[in-house]
């Protein structure tokens, strides 16, 4: 939830961050474009108030009245127009225009009798065009001075722009709106398509659907790309971790299926003999040489079953490592009828010498694999076992035997690939040793033997 | 005078069994009984009875335990150790923490009565299935050179051939060749049954072994 608020509220941030200067700089612009207008309208009122009160003081001083009627024109002001773009006029005291200077065509259509005198006013003629004007009146009621600055000819663009504004907001919030949703469609939805892919894919199970690409921005891509590595590197571990598994289950339950069925073949059908011999014993006379039939029956099914405990999990390891590694060589020696020798001297040495119980049965484990592998796979007639302490306080078990060998070079040695291999014994005692965070390797050469060399860290004791 | 006798064993019907053979026996008298190592302990410590049959794997303290602090206190109580367990190393274990006797729980009426008579009255016992007798009861083995007694003894150690031969100056085939000289006269397998032997027929005794320097436990 957290991280959604967080999520929106940075969302925010990035669209003020984006709105807020567009909006500062359209709003500077007007500030400014008002200021202009307003200084403007100061400098052209002023004007037209002082052309109108000049031009009826030069009249009344110059003229007299019925001068004015034929005249007027001879005033080269009245023919030339003021400096401003606009104009000025004569007008009679009824309205009509005695004379103007040229463009004042239109003064008829702005000319309103209730115009104040000596003050400059704005005005709009029928089509929209701007004009400020000022009124001025002769002496003797003899008609009125005019002067006008038209704005759309002063200003021109800069009054058509002013009056742009509000369309320049509406352009700029579209643009920032237009920015805002690429900014959406190629960056947040994307993201947001790839948190829900990650939501909702199964770790280790899926792979996210890369092919239909969210967005075409480098950095989403690679997102992506980062993602569907991690996908299926999650991918590959789960593989892994599951084809150990089913190992694992299935070592596990040949391993069952084998226990039953030395249990059947074993202890199981003697103690029935043994049974029957019991029944008879019941009904016999002389029951006495059946007894002791019966005794040895059931001595050998101890022996069997002692012997299935201790290929399960041999009770000798309690007592030490020498002690197991000893026992272990001489029962291997035998079983398999070759020299098996744990030469401990060095393990002796050690003072106060304490293993783990795990530690005791991973190279219980491995010594019996390297033996088996010995004279299986090698047909190795001696096996020797040491152990001792290498000069990083490593505890290591070093198993050489004279046998075949092989190259230990080109086979690799890693789980995965021993277990395809199906070398699972050799797969197995490298997953014990890395188990108890030591290492395993294996020196052979053809026709040289076979070293394995099982090394475990140890804590200074 | 009958021997006193403490039995030690967490299995009550294997526990009810021997203690019913025991009291069958006029000469035995069965003193006490527990369940664990601890209450053994507690009463050879209290009773001190003659000899005390012990059970190896036990809750608490283990009968190797109990044996080594017996032998500790120098009590004069000689333990004999009862297991199901047949590894060498156990009785080997059993020998370096002073019992005298090591006997499998299969053993029958007869061969406990000797165990017994025989750690009481100072011998040294060992079940038959643990170091099988070559040609029976009675069989006498050749006896062993000094320098055999020596190599074995040493070998008893846990110390390799190697080893073996670098204390004795001899080479190291010198000293394989002597094994197998051993193994031959006491008819075992390995280092540890001939040791093993060698005690039984009181080749080397029990004080030799634990006597010689470097000996672990």
């Amino acid at each position: 939830m957290l991280k959604v608020k967080f999520k929106n509220y940075s969302l925010a941030f990035l669209v003020s961050a984006l709105i807020v200067p567009s909006l500062a700089v359209v709003f500077v612009a007007v500030l400014g474009m008002i200021n202009q207008e307003t200084a403007m309208e100061a400098a052209v009122s002023s004007y037209v108030q002082d052309l109108a009160e000049n031009m009826a003081y030069q009249l009344n001083a110059d003229f007299s009245p019925y001068k004015l009627l034929g005249d007027a024109a001879n005033y080269p002001f009245f023919a030339w127009g003021p400096s401003m773009p606009g104009w000025v006029a004569l007008i009679g005291i009824d309205g009509t225009v005695i004379t103007a200077s040229p463009g004042a065509a239109n003064i008829a259509s702005i000319w309103r009798p209730d115009i104040p005198a000596g003050q400059a006013v704005r005005v709009e003629d029928k089509r929209g065009a701007q004009y400020t004007l000022a009124v001025y009146p002769l002496a003797n009621n003899k008609g009125y001075v005019v002067a006008a600055v038209s704005w759309s000819n002063l200003l021109g663009g800069l009054v058509k722009v002013t009056r742009m504004w509000p369309v320049m907001i509406v352009l700029m919030a579209f643009c920032s709106f237009l920015a805002i949703k690429l900014l959406w469609n190629m960056l947040v939805f994307p993201l947001r398509e790839i948190a829900n892919e990650i939501d909702n894919f199964t770790l280790g199970h899926d792979a996210p659907n890369f092919d239909n690409a969210l967005s075409e921005v480098k950095e989403i891509k690679s997102v992506h790309k980062a993602l569907k590595r991690f996908a299926q590197a999650a991918i590959e571990r789960d593989n892994l971790r599951n084809s150990y598994v089913r190992d694992i289950v299935s070592v596990q339950e040949k391993e069952r299926v084998d226990m039953a069925r030395e249990i059947h073949d074993g202890p199981l059908q003697d103690v029935t003999a043994l049974l029957q011999q019991i029944h008879m014993s019941l009904e016999d006379d002389d029951a006495r040489p059946r007894i002791e039939r019966t005794e040895k029956l059931a001595k050998t099914i101890v022996r069997e079953l002692r012997a299935l405990c201790d290929e399960l999990a041999p009770p000798w390891m309690d007592l030490g490592l020498a002690e197991t590694l000893t026992e272990l060589a001489e029962r291997l020696s035998q079983s398999y009828d070759v020299e098996v020798i744990a030469e401990l001297d060095e393990l002796n040495e050690l003072e106060n010498f304490e293993t783990s119980p795990e530690l005791r049965l991973s190279f219980l484990r491995i010594f019996q694999e390297a033996v088996s592998n010995a004279v299986r796979h090698g047909q190795a007639t001696e096996v020797v076992a040491k152990v001792y302490k290498d000069n990083l306080n490593n505890l290591v078990l070093e198993i050489s035997d004279n046998g075949k060998g092989f190259d230990a070079k080109t086979a690799n040695l890693t789980h995965e690939e021993l277990r395809l291999q199906g070398h699972r014994g050799l797969a197995n005692m490298t997953e014990r040793m890395s188990l108890m965070g030591g290492s395993l390797s294996v020196i052979s050469k053809p026709e040289r033997g076979t070293k394995i060399i099982a090394s475990v860290p140890q804590a200074a004791s | 005078m009958s021997i006193r006798i403490l039995l030690a064993d967490d299995h009550p019907l294997t526990r009810a069994g021997i203690a019913e053979f025991l009291r069958r026996e006029e000469t035995f008298d069965l003193v006490a009984e527990a369940e664990d190592g601890e209450k053994a302990w507690e009463l050879i410590n209290e009773l001190k009875p003659d000899v005390a049959l012990l059970d190896i794997r036990m809750p608490g303290m283990d009968g190797v335990a109990v044996s080594q602090k017996v032998k500790l206190s120098n009590l004069h109580t000689a333990t004999i150790m009862l297991t199901s367990y047949d590894a060498q190393q156990y009785v080997m274990a059993s020998l370096r923490a002073g019992a005298r006797g090591f006997v499998l729980k299969t053993v029958s009426p007869k061969e406990l009565t000797a165990a017994i008579n025989t750690v009481a009255s100072g011998g040294l016992y060992l079940d038959p299935e643990v170091a099988s007798v070559m040609g029976g009861e009675d069989f006498i083995p050749e006896p062993l050179s000094t320098r055999e007694r020596e190599v074995l003894l040493l070998a008893a150690q846990g110390l390799s051939s190697k080893e073996v031969a670098r204390r004795l100056f001899i080479s190291e085939r010198t000293v394989q060749t002597h094994l197998a000289s051993i193994y031959d006269k006491l008819g075992s397998k390995n280092k540890t049954e001939a040791l093993l032997l060698a005690l039984k027929y009181g080749v080397v005794t029990l004080d030799e072994l634990l006597d010689s320097p470097n000996v672990e436990g």
